[in-house]
C-alpha cells in the first residue's frame, strides 16, 4: 500500500529534479579554449605565498598569449617533494626557489643532472627583525638592536612570562633568531606561532591594536605595502657569518651574531625540459623582474582578491617593454 | 571510530560492582600522593636533570637521513631496481585510475553527473537520500568549485574502492581468526595514530607526486576502519546460527558466504560508510602532494585568501554529510531483515532500476548532444558567499569586539594557568622522577600490564631523544583531553536526556568532524592570539563530538526497567541520572575518554602547524625542511605516547571492576 502511494511522489520529484537540472544545462555554454600550438605544455610549480603566485600567473599569461603554450600549474610543498616531482618529469619549472636547492639532500638532483639552476629571477630577498613604524616613532632608539636592551619588557605577552616576546617566523624558513637573541644578550623569549598565515594573523592583530610587537619578517612581501613596518639594524655582517641555525655547526653561536644576508632567489628548470626545444625555455631563461613588480601583482591577488589571471593581464598590459625583453624581441 | 566503539560497549556487561577501599587507598588519593612527591622533586631540582645524552641513541637521526638519501639515490638511478620499478608501476596505475574516474565524470557532463547521483540515491536510498545528493551537487555548483569537487570525488572513488578491496577481505579474516586479529591490531593502531605528515616524504620519494600518491596516503588512513568494522560484524554473527549451518552440512566456505556475510551485512555497509568519511578527512593532506581538488584550494587559499579556503572547507563538509546520509539510507533501506520482498515488489524494483539506468543514459546523451560542458559554468553564488565569509573573518579579526575580549581572556588564562605551568612541570621535573611517577600512576589507576607498557613507551621516547618534546606534547594533549571530556560529557548527557537537543547536536558534530582543521585554525588564531591555544582548541573541537556521541549512546542505552525501578522508588530525574544512568554508562564514558585522547593526539600535528611546540611541530618541520630523521623520530614518539595513553585509559575500567588483565 504505502509503496504504491510513494511511487508517484518519487516520480514527480525525479521529474522535477530533471527539469531543474536540464533547464540549467541547456542554457549552459561551454567554450573550450584551443591552445597548444607549436609550444606544447609547460608545468610550473606555484609555492604557497602570494609572490610565487604572481610569478606563475604572469609567466603563464605571457607564454599562453604570445607563444600559444599550455601552462599547467602544480602546487607542491617546497624542497624534496618538489625536487622529486621534477626528477619524475611532473614539474618543469620552478620560478622561485629560496635556496632549497642548496640543501645537501637536494644537491643530489643537481649533481645527477636532472635539475638546472637558472640563477636569479631578479627578486632579492631580505630577512630581518621588524617592528611597526608607529612603534619606531615612539621609541627612536629601536633603530638598532642596542636600543632594545632594557626595553624588552614592553613586548610582553601571555606566553613569554616576565620576558618580552620575539615572534619567530615560519619554522620552515631560514632563521637563527633564538641564537641571535642569546648572543646579543637580549631578554626576549623566542616564540614561534607556526606557519606563515598564523604568524601574519598574530602580528597584524597587534598592529591593529597599536600594540608593541617585534617579529621575524622579510621582503619582498605584498603585506609590506598595506602595513608600515620598520627594520631594526642588527650587527654588521662578517665573512664567517651564518644565516641558518644548524646544530651540526656546534655550540659556538658567535657565528650567528650578525644581520641576515641578502638572498638571491633562483629559478629552476629540469634539464629534460631545457633540451625539449620548446620556445618557452628561452623566455623563462630571460624572465626577470623586480621586487616592486612582484609586489604589485601579489597585492592585486592576495590583498585585493583579484583573479590571478586578471592581475597578470593588468601588469603585462602596463609593462609592454619588459615583456618584450623576455620574449627576446 | 565512534561506531566501532558503540558496538563494543553494548557487548560489555554494565556493572555497579565497584569494590570499596578505605579512602587512603583509593586511586585518587594514591595518584595525588605520587603527584605530590613529583611536585616536591620538581621544585627541588627544577630543570637540572633533563634526559641524559648518554641514554640517547645519538646516531639514529643520521641513519634515518642516510636512509632517505639512499632512497632518493635508488629511486633516481639510471636503472632502478625491480622493487622501485614496481612502486613506479603501481603509482602510474593509480594515477591513471584517478584520471579515468575524473575524465568519466567530465564526460558525463555536470548535468549527467547530477542526474545520475540523484536518481541512483533515489532508487537505493529513498527520497531523503536523493534530496541530500541534490543539495550536495547544488553546493558544488553554487560555490563555483565544481571542477575541484569532481576531482575530489574521483580521488575518493579510487581511494575508497581500493581501501574496501583490501580492507573487507582482511576484515573477514580478522573476524574469523583471533590470531590474525591480534597480529593486525597494532599495525592498525599505528596507521591511525602516526600523522600523515610523517609518511608524506617517503611516499613522495617512492611514488612521486600526483593523484596516485594521494590515493596511497588516503588508503593508509582509510583501511583500518574498513578492517575493524568488518571484523566486528563477522564476530557479531551468533555462534549458534553458524553451528546450525555447519550441522546442516554446509562447508566452511558456504557458512561464510551464505550465513556470516549476509548476517554481517549492516556492519559491512557501515564499514563502507566509515571508510568514506575517513578518506574524506584526508582530502587536505592529499592536496599537499598533488591530489588536486578541494584540498588544494584549502591549502593554497590559507596564505592568500582565507575566505576561499573556508568556502572549500564547507564544500568538503557538505560532500561528507551527503555521502554519509546516502550510504546510511542505502544500508537501512536495502536491509533484508526489514523488508519482505514479494515477487511483485521485486519485479517493480527491477523495473525502477532499469528506468533509472535508462533515464541517466538518456540525460547524458542529451547533455552531450546539447554541448553541456564538464564544468558548471553558469552563474554561481561564489562572490556572495565569499563576501559573507569575509565579513565573518573581518569581525573575528577585529580586536575591538566584545567576542574578542571574551575569547582572548579565555586563551590567555588557559596558557598562563594551565598549559605553561603544567608543561614546565612535566618537562622540568628530573627525568627519573617523571618516568617512575607516571609509571606508578598508570599502575595505580590501570593495573600492571598498562604500567609496564607505559614504562617501555616512555623509555623509547627518551632513547630516541624526544623526551622534552614528548613531555611538552603530553601537557597539551592532557589539557585538551580534560576540556574534551568535560564538554563532550556535558553535551552527551544533555543529548541523551533531550531528543530536541540531540537533533541540534548531530549536525554540529558532523560539521566539526569533517571540516578540515586547517580551516578553522585561522579564525581561532585571531580570536585567541597566544601560541599553543589554537592547537589545543582545534583538538578539543575535533574530539568532543565523539565523546558526546559515545556518552549519549551509553546513557540512553541504560535499560529502561532499571530506570523505571529507580523511578518507582521515588528517585527524582536528577537522582536517576546521577545515581543510575551515569554509573551504568561508565563503560561508554571511559571509552569516550579513550577515543577522545587518541583523537586529540591525531590533531597534534595540525597544532604544530600553528606553532604548538613539541612533537607535532617537529613532524611539520621535518617535512618542510627535508629533515627525514626529525620527522620520523617525532612520529615514533607520538605513536609511543598514543599507545601508552590508550592502554592506560582502556585499563581503568577493567581495574575498577577488579579484573587484572
Amino acid at each position: 500500500m504505502s509503496n504504491r502511494r510513494a511511487r508517484p511522489v518519487r516520480l514527480v520529484l525525479a521529474a522535477l529534479a530533471l527539469v531543474v537540472v536540464g533547464a540549467l544545462g541547456v542554457s549552459a555554454s561551454a567554450f573550450g579554449r584551443d591552445a597548444a600550438k607549436s609550444c606544447g605544455s609547460v608545468t610550473m610549480d606555484e609555492n604557497a605565498w602570494a609572490g610565487a603566485t604572481a610569478n606563475v600567473y604572469v609567466l603563464k599569461y605571457v607564454l599562453e598569449e604570445n607563444l600559444g603554450c599550455t601552462v599547467n600549474i602544480e602546487k607542491l610543498p617546497e624542497s624534496t617533494p618538489l625536487f622529486q616531482a621534477m626528477a619524475d618529469g611532473k614539474v618543469d619549472v620552478v620560478p622561485e626557489d629560496w635556496n632549497n636547492i642548496l640543501l645537501k639532500v637536494n644537491q643530489k638532483y643537481v649533481k645527477s643532472g636532472t635539475i638546472m639552476n637558472l640563477g636569479s629571477n631578479g627578486v632579492i630577498g631580505h630577512i630581518g627583525w621588524f617592528i611597526p613604524t608607529y612603534l619606531m616613532k615612539q621609541y627612536p632608539q629601536f633603530k638598532t638592536w642596542r636600543g632594545l636592551k632594557g626595553k624588552e619588557g614592553i613586548f610582553k605577552s601571555p606566553e613569554s612570562g616576565s620576558q618580552g616576546m620575539f615572534l619567530g617566523g615560519d619554522p620552515s624558513y631560514v632563521q637563527k633568531d633564538a641564537q641571535l637573541i642569546k648572543e646579543l644578550g637580549l631578554d626576549f623569549k623566542f616564540v614561534s606561532v607556526g606557519a606563515e598565515p598564523a604568524q601574519v594573523a598574530r602580528w597584524t592583530q597587534a598592529y591593529k591594536q597599536k600594540k608593541p610587537i617585534i617579529f621575524y619578517w622579510y621582503t619582498p612581501q605584498y603585506l609590506n605595502t598595506a602595513y608600515q613596518l620598520s627594520e631594526i639594524k642588527l650587527p654588521a655582517r662578517s665573512k664567517t657569518c651564518v644565516d641558518s641555525y644548524n646544530p651540526k655547526l656546534g655550540s659556538n653561536w658567535g657565528i650567528y651574531k650578525c644581520a641576515y644576508g641578502l638572498t638571491i632567489i633562483d629559478k629552476l628548470m629540469t634539464s629534460k625540459f631545457a633540451k625539449s626545444g620548446s620556445p618557452a625555455v628561452g623566455v623563462i631563461k630571460r624572465w626577470k623582474w623586480s621586487a616592486n613588480d612582484q609586489n604589485y601583482v601579489a597585492n592585486l591577488i592576495a590583498g585585493k582578491h583579484m583573479d590571478p589571471e586578471k592581475a597578470a593581464e593588468q601588469w603585462v598590459d602596463a609593462n609592454p617593454a619588459k615583456v618584450k625583453a623576455w620574449l627576446g624581441k | 571510530m565512534s561506531v566501532v566503539a558503540d558496538t563494543t560497549t553494548t557487548a560489555a556487561v554494565p556493572s555497579l560492582l565497584v569494590e570499596h577501599r578505605p579512602w587512603w587507598r583509593s586511586r585518587v588519593t594514591l595518584s595525588g600522593a605520587i603527584v605530590g612527591v613529583m611536585l616536591v622533586c620538581y621544585f627541588a631540582a627544577k630543570a637540572q636533570y633533563p634526559w641524559p645524552a648518554s641514554l640517547t641513541w645519538n646516531t639514529l637521526p643520521t641513519h634515518l637521513n642516510d636512509f632517505q638519501t639512499w632512497l632518493v639515490d635508488s629511486r633516481n638511478a639510471e636503472n632502478p631496481s625491480v622493487v622501485i620499478r614496481a612502486f613506479n608501476g603501481f603509482a602510474d596505475f593509480l594515477d591513471s585510475l584517478v584520471n579515468w574516474f575524473s575524465s568519466l565524470l567530465g564526460w558525463m557532463t555536470w548535468v549527467g553527473v547530477t542526474v545520475a547521483g540523484v536518481l541512483v540515491s533515489l532508487r537505493f536510498g529513498g527520497v531523503r537520500a536523493a534530496a541530500w545528493a541534490l543539495a550536495a551537487f547544488a553546493t558544488f555548483a553554487l560555490s563555483g568549485l565544481w571542477v575541484e569537487s569532481m576531482q575530489t570525488l574521483a580521488l575518493m572513488l579510487a581511494a575508497v574502492g581500493l581501501s574496501l578491496l583490501v580492507g573487507i577481505p582482511l576484515g573477514v579474516l580478522a573476524g574469523l581468526s583471533d590470531r590474525f586479529a591480534r597480529a593486525v591490531t597494532p599495525v592498525l593502531d599505528a596507521m591511525q595514530i602516526i600523522p600523515a605528515f610523517a609518511y608524506l616524504m617517503p611516499i613522495v620519494i617512492l611514488f612521486s607526486v600526483g593523484p596516485g600518491a594521494a590515493v596511497i596516503t588516503t588508503m593508509i588512513y582509510a583501511i583500518p576502519p574498513a578492517i575493524r568494522i568488518t571484523a566486528l560484524g563477522i564476530r557479531g554473527v551468533p555462534a549458534n546460527t553458524v553451528e546450525a549451518a555447519l550441522a546442516m552440512g554446509s562447508t566452511p566456505v558456504q557458512s561464510l558466504t551464505k550465513v556470516r556475510l549476509p548476517l554481517a551485512r549492516r556492519m559491512l555497509l557501515l564499514s563502507v560508510n566509515q571508510t568514506i568519511l575517513f578518506a574524506l578527512s584526508m582530502v587536505v593532506i592529499a592536496g599537499l602532494i598533488g591530489g588536486k581538488g578541494l584540498g588544494d584550494v584549502v591549502t593554497s587559499g590559507l596564505n592568500s585568501y582565507p575566505a576561499l579556503a573556508l568556502l572549500a572547507g564547507l564544500v568538503i563538509v557538505v560532500m561528507a554529510m551527503a555521502l554519509d546520509r546516502v550510504t546510511e539510507a542505502v544500508a537501512e533501506r536495502t536491509n533484508p531483515a526489514r523488508r519482505h520482498l514479494t515477487d511483485d515488489l521485486r519485479r517493480r524494483l527491477r523495473r525502477a532500476s532499469v528506468a533509472t539506468a535508462l533515464v541517466v543514459a538518456a540525460v547524458i546523451a542529451g547533455a552531450r548532444i546539447a554541448g553541456v560542458g564538464a564544468d558548471y559554468s553558469r552563474r554561481t553564488a561564489r562572490d556572495w558567499l565569499l563576501a559573507r565569509i569575509q565579513s565573518v573573518l573581518d569581525y573575528v579579526q577585529n580586536p575591538d569586539t566584545f567576542l574578542f575580549q571574551v575569547t582572548s581572556w579565555i586563551g590567555d588564562h588557559i596558557v598562563q594557568y594551565g598549559l605553561v605551568p603544567f608543561r614546565n612541570f612535566l618537562v622540568e621535573t628530573p627525568w627519573p622522577v617523571t618516568l617512575v611517577g607516571i609509571t606508578l600512576i598508570a599502575l595505580v589507576v590501570s593495573g600492571r600490564r598498562p604500567a609496564v607498557t607505559t614504562f617501555l613507551m616512555l623509555g623509547v621516547i627518551g632513547v630516541i631523544g624526544e623526551w622534552a618534546s614528548a613531555m611538552d606534547t603530553a601537557s597539551q594533549v592532557l589539557v585538551a583531553t580534560v576540556l574534551t571530556v568535560a564538554i563532550g560529557f556535558g553535551l552527551g548527557v544533555l543529548a541523551a536526556e533531550s531528543r530536541t537537543f540531540s537533533k541540534i547536536l548531530r549536525p554540529v558534530n558532523d560539521v566539526l568532524q569533517t571540516l578540515p582543521q586547517l580551516v578553522y585554525l585561522i579564525p581561532l588564531i585571531y580570536l585567541m592570539p597566544v601560541s599553543v591555544v589554537p592547537g589545543v582548541i582545534a583538538g578539543v573541537l575535533y574530539a568532543f563530538p565523539v565523546v558526546a556521541r559515545l556518552v549519549e549512546n551509553g546513557v540512553r542505552n541504560v535499560e529502561a526497567n532499571t530506570v523505571e525501578a529507580a523511578a518507582a522508588f521515588g528517585a527524582t530525574r536528577r537522582q536517576i541520572l546521577r545515581k543510575v544512568k551515569i554509573p551504568l554508562a561508565q563503560d561508554a564514558i571511559m571509552l569516550g575518554v579513550n577515543q577522545g585522547i587518541i583523537m586529540v593526539l591525531a590533531v597534534v600535528v595540525i597544532g604544530g602547524l600553528v606553532g604548538s611546540p613539541g612533537l607535532g611541530y617537529e613532524v611539520a618541520q621535518g617535512l618542510a625542511r627535508s629533515d627525514f630523521g626529525l620527522g620520523v623520530l617525532a612520529s615514533v614518539a607520538i605513536l609511543a605516547l598514543g599507545i601508552a595513553l590508550d592502554r592506560v585509559t582502556r585499563g581503568v575500567r577493567r581495574a575498577q571492576l577488579g579484573e587484572e588483565p
